[in-house]
């Protein structure tokens, strides 16, 4: 079911191609196209690794029923974090250095996550737009950063750090793009899959997510594990910020990130919650953001045909998730 | 800083605030009507992004401000239909429709990046304009801003005067019951949402129209996330939003008019973030009255309804 | 009504029901919980459909397709659950729906008229007062008003009594013999045997979805209803054991609760309970008994005074704390708060032991001790259900309760606060879970039970405390129950500290 709204989603962007004057056929070529040669595909390969982390993140406050829509600024604030580690640190090994910046990038995520938890947890502050303000913050934050104090000198004016040391980027695969940073992603889906699956605080989110007051009475501290989730899925997304950094652009520039973070709530929504179907959902996405280049390039389309199919899938699938509720009401009874 | 200052400041706060009321007051309605629309920033970009085509290829103002308000209601019609009719969950649903909004409007505004298209104009009411100080803030703005304001007083007059208004505030309090009164709670809560699309999408088509003197990529530039902010600030009150809507507006210009005096061009950044600091400030603040604020929340709000279920 | 059939999947609802109703009668609805009488009542307000059958209305077939419609047809129904909106004004919620007036709300107009209405009946009812500020019996007026205002010839009442004082309960009752003076008719739907006895001019049993018989006044006789209800023989009493009980196991001391309303729910309140023992506690709900057990479990905290287990006071623990203290609690509220629907059988059944060996060692759970915890207690409390792993949604009202007082009482509690454990469950369930208490008894917990059923009350409880405005009016031994004087109490005309 899934497979077929992602299918039908995909395919309704036709009418939109043909409103610009492309002929579809070419344009959904293109996008095959990627997944069909080989430098396509470990470059979505690449661009799923942050997207990855940042989704499996999301999992978990969203299995609460908290809507974390601060993914985008958590991994910023990662990013940002990492880069003030190389910035400290130059010298040291490879070793260090990555596993420092690697730390960092989770801590600071994770702060940036623990703000709008315990807003939430104490006050019942909107966590919608706590998230989404903080998103803008961290944005700014950077740029005030890249514009400013840590803007490369002989960057020609842009907004960039200067590029980073060998030693402070992840190893990567010959021949690819593709970083360490996937071995660590793939790790937490299995981290997080067993979290959500075999621990208690698994069950906690479990039943926070079905009725606040049915947590209270069963126990559950709903501050603890707010704080709790939103510091492990905020620094998730802070890991994906420093993937990006050490990672693909090797430096901190004014927007690191294309919205990456807003993608990885979509790609959760599909997989549905659960960290092991976010691999496969991200590297699809991973694709389409590969697409949307070649597209961009190709045909002179936008880049922002990638989010016009992100949107139409996540619109198909919410529609068919709402027909598969019906069907299994119906089939209970 | 002088008095100039002080006039250009409070005119641009105006044209700051008026988007800022226009997508407010649409999104009151929505969500007193018990619909959470966090599509609003797609909206407002695709009635920017059709009130430019519009005004770019025909010339003409009026037909750009008419079908921007129906691009946007047909986005915010996805949103309902997906809501009310297919209890997806609303926050989810919004985000689609945001990310939509804001990919079509770049797919599709790509080949005008950079065009500049007919503007309003501003027009001066005589006499009253030329007060010193007060008349150019005042009286001397576009039609939209009058629109705004009369927008939100004929709106805020609805929700609490009117049978209609008295309706749509029920089927946000409890659907249950109003429908069980007769009341069609699907079609209310339809309306209202087409409502909050078509004045988003009359929000954008102001920026791409008048803010803006030439189409870009990301012309919304989050006005729509903080429309969303507004409608809980304002309490759900359009009088409250204008109030709102003017105070944010006025730390938009500020941030823009204290860079252009030379203050701040070190950091702009710093005074950029004023308004989303100030957002997370209110929230707080409203928060922590929110028990008293009983009144405030409409208590089906993102609850899709499903008769027969009590 | 003739032949009605409503069908819900698994179970007919209606099944060739016919009722008849007269101008000018009190015509009472008995049954069950399931019986069908409120889904027939439902037809009638056009808030479902029949799948078969015909509805006539003064001799006229007529299809009543919404409540709108009814209201039209001058029928309109008073449900249990008051849908009225709370931050709204009463005129508002009477005005809502309604044609005129058609754009500006004219308040004044409409403001005379209500008041004109609530003065005929003698329902006294302020017209701009919000809904929140009004207490049950009050808003139940302006349920009623809301009907009367649309000039509602057939008044349906849906266990009307459920929230209401005695002496409120004698308002009603001349309510409805004035209606019935005035031609107009009311249905009358219960399950409480002397309310029906005292007010029906007629009255129609309905069992598992189909007509028993209808009875006139003058054949009206308690145990003779009772058996038609249930289709057997009812025993009005249980047998208990005599038990000795033991020391205060509970002791609250001037314990003062705030409630949801901005006022406290629970005053200077002092009660004990021993070991071994069954304290009874009666009154109208909403007396404050809610907000007390709350209090009790680490729900809701209290404003002042002690609350102290075995002699340790806990008011300031958390709730995990007093569940392993052995305070086990069965909450009002069964689907939203003690056994979430979402969650598997077995996940339920967990739901306040999860952190304790050997379902968890802290960070990991016991996924094999889980399930043979769920298949332990399923058996042993027969539940029925299609396995460990159904969702909970599927369980039967009954069933769920068993679910949930099989996890509260599986850990050896010391005590147990049960709130109305037995409402809207049918006559086996019913006597089940009573008998699990007074197992409970027996085995020397003490058990804290709220209960609007005073039958219930009188035949567990060892002592009895009535509640009334958040204070306890009446406290004595089982024994010495009278039930006048309890009444009394009930609706705060009394005092027996």
């Amino acid at each position: 079911m899934p497979v077929v709204s992602l299918v039908l989603g995909f395919l309704s962007a036709a009418p939109l191609f043909l409103a610009v004057g492309v002929n579809p056929i070419l344009a959904y070529r293109q996008v095959l196209g990627v997944f069909v040669n080989v430098d396509g595909l470990t470059e979505s390969f690449t661009r799923a690794i942050p997207l990855l982390l940042a989704s499996i993140g999301l999992c978990l406050p969203f299995k609460m029923n908290f809507w974390n829509i601060g993914a985008e600024g958590q991994l910023f604030m990662g990013a940002f974090a990492a880069t003030a580690i190389v910035f400290m640190l130059p010298d040291s090994s490879a070793f260090v250095l990555l596993g420092s910046m690697m730390i960092a990038g989770f801590i600071f995520g994770g702060i940036w996550g623990l703000i709008p938890a315990y807003l939430k947890a104490r006050l019942e502050t909107n966590e919608v737009l706590t998230t989404l303000m903080l998103n803008f913050v961290a944005i700014l934050w950077v740029d005030y950063l890249v514009y400013g104090p840590w803007r490369d000198p002989e960057g020609f004016g842009f907004p960039l750090t200067p590029m980073f040391p060998l030693n402070a980027r992840l190893p990567w695969i010959p021949g690819t793009r593709i970083h360490a940073g996937l071995i660590v992603g793939l790790v937490c889906a299995v981290l997080v899959y067993i979290f959500l699956a075999r621990t208690r605080w698994g069950y906690e989110l479990k039943v926070t997510g079905e009725s606040r007051l049915a947590a209270k009475y069963a126990g559950i501290d709903y501050l603890k594990l707010t704080l709790l989730v939103m510091f492990i899925g905020g620094g998730l997304a802070g890991l994906a910020g420093m993937g990006l950094v050490s990672g693909i652009v090797l430096r901190l520039r004014h927007g690191i990130s294309p919205g990456y973070g807003f993608s990885a709530i979509i790609i959760a929504w599909l997989a549905r919650l659960n960290p092991l179907a976010a691999v496969p959902v991200s590297i699809l996405f991973g694709g389409l953001l590969v697409a949307g280049d070649a597209l961009q390039i190709g045909l002179g389309l936008a880049f922002a045909t990638t989010s016009v199919f992100q949107a139409l899938i996540l619109l198909f699938v919410v529609g068919a998730e709402v027909l598969t509720r019906y069907k299994v009401a119906l089939t209970w009874e | 800083m002088d008095v100039a200052f002080f006039v250009s400041l409070l005119a641009h706060t105006v044209q700051a605030g008026t988007p800022l009321l226009l997508g407010t007051v649409g999104e009151i309605y929505a969500e007193r009507s018990g619909v959470l629309n966090l599509g609003v920033e797609g909206m407002m970009a695709m009635g920017a992004l059709t009130a430019f085509a519009t005004s770019f290829y025909t010339g003409n103002i009026g037909l750009a401000l008419a079908l921007a308000m129906i691009a946007a209601a047909l986005l915010s019609l996805v949103h309902a239909f997906l809501s009310i009719t297919m209890r997806a969950n609303q926050i989810v649903s919004g985000l689609a429709i945001t990310i939509l909004g804001l990919g079509l409007s770049g797919f599709l505004g790509k080949p005008m990046i950079g065009m500049t298209a007919l503007h309003l104009s501003s027009f001066s009411i005589p006499i009253l304009a030329d007060i010193p100080v007060v008349g150019p803030i005042l009286f001397s703005q576009d039609i939209l801003v009058y629109t705004s304001i009369f927008a939100a007083l004929v709106l805020w007059f609805v929700l609490f005067k009117t049978r209609l208004g008295l309706n749509v505030r029920s089927v946000g309090e409890n659907p249950a019951m109003a429908d069980s009164l007769g009341l069609n709670v699907y079609l209310i809560r339809y309306v209202c949402v087409l409502v909050g699309g078509a004045m988003a999408g009359l929000a954008g088509a102001y920026l791409s129209l008048l803010y803006t003197p030439l189409w870009i990529e990301g012309m919304t530039a989050g006005k729509g996330w903080i429309v969303i902010a507004l409608t809980i600030f304002a309490t759900w009150n359009p009088l409250r939003a204008i109030f709102g809507a003017y105070l944010f507006g006025g730390v938009i210009a500020l941030q823009f008019r204290l860079q252009a005096i030379g203050i701040g061009t070190e950091a702009p950044q710093f005074l950029l973030m004023l308004p989303y600091l100030t957002t997370i400030v209110a929230l707080v603040l409203i928060s922590l009255e929110a028990v008293r604020r009983r009144m405030g929340v409409p208590a089906a709000l993102g609850l899709p309804y499903v008769r027969g279920e009590s | 009504m003739k032949g009605i059939v409503k069908r819900f999947p698994g179970v007919d609802a209606n099944d060739h029901v016919d009722f008849e109703l007269q101008a000018g009668e009190a015509h009472g609805l008995l049954g069950e919980n399931g019986a069908g009488k409120t889904t027939l009542m439902n037809v009638l307000y056009g808030i479902l459909r029949p799948d078969e059958g015909e509805i006539y209305i003064r001799g006229e077939k007529v299809d009543i397709g919404s409540p709108r419609e009814a209201l039209n047809l001058g029928i309109g129904m008073v449900h249990q659950h008051f849908k009225l909106v709370e931050p709204h004004t009463v005129l508002e919620n009477i005005l809502l729906g309604l044609k005129e007036p058609a754009f500006i709300l004219n308040v004044k107009d409409a403001a005379n008229k209500v008041l004109e209405i609530s003065k005929r009946y003698e329902l006294p009812i302020d017209p701009e007062a919000r809904i929140w500020q009004l207490s049950m019996g009050e808003r139940q007026r302006v349920e009623i008003l809301k009907a009367l205002y649309r000039g509602a010839k057939i008044l349906v009442l849906d266990e009307p009594t459920s929230v209401l004082t005695p002496p409120e309960t004698r308002e009603l009752f001349r309510f409805i013999a004035q209606m019935a003076r005035e031609g107009r008719s009311v249905v009358f739907i219960t399950h409480k045997l002397d309310e029906v006895m005292a007010v029906s001019d007629r009255v129609t049993v309905l069992r598992a979805g189909r007509n028993v018989d209808t009875l006139d006044r003058e054949q009206l006789e308690k145990t003779k209803l009772a058996s038609m209800m249930v289709g057997r023989e009812v025993l009005f009493t249980l047998s208990k054991s005599p038990v000795v009980p033991g020391e205060p196991v509970l002791q609250l001391n001037q314990v003062t609760v705030m409630g949801d309303k901005g006022f406290p729910a629970v005053k200077n309140l002092t009660l004990a309970i021993r070991k071994g023992e069954i304290l009874g506690v009666a009154g109208i709900a909403g007396n404050g008994q809610r907000e007390l057990t709350e209090a009790i479990a680490g729900m809701r905290p209290i404003l002042s005074g002690q609350v102290r287990l075995s002699g340790k006071e806990i008011h300031r623990e958390s709730i995990s704390r007093r569940i392993e203290d052995g305070i086990a609690y069965v909450p009002e509220d069964r689907v939203g708060v003690a056994a979430p629907q979402g969650l598997t059988v077995a996940q339920d059944l967990i739901l306040r032991r999860y952190r304790q060996k050997p379902f968890s060692n802290g960070v990991f759970l016991n996924q094999n001790e889980i399930d043979n915890n769920a298949e332990t207690l399923i058996k042993e409390f027969k539940i029925m259900v299609s396995g460990k792993d159904a969702p909970a949604r599927t369980l039967s009202g009954g069933n769920l309760q068993k679910l949930i007082l099989a996890r509260e009482l599986s850990g050896k509690p010391r005590l147990i606060v049960a709130v109305y454990p037995t409402r809207g469950l049918d006559v086996g369930a019913t006597e089940y879970i009573r008998s699990l208490l007074l197992k409970q008894r027996e085995a020397r917990s003490a058990v804290l039970m709220v209960s609007e059923d005073l039958d219930e009350i009188l035949s567990l409880s060892d002592r009895i405390a009535v509640m009334y405005g958040g204070e306890i009016v009446g406290t004595f031994p089982a024994s010495e129950a009278n039930v006048e004087e309890i009444g009394l109490m009930m609706g705060g005309s009394l005092r027996k500290t």
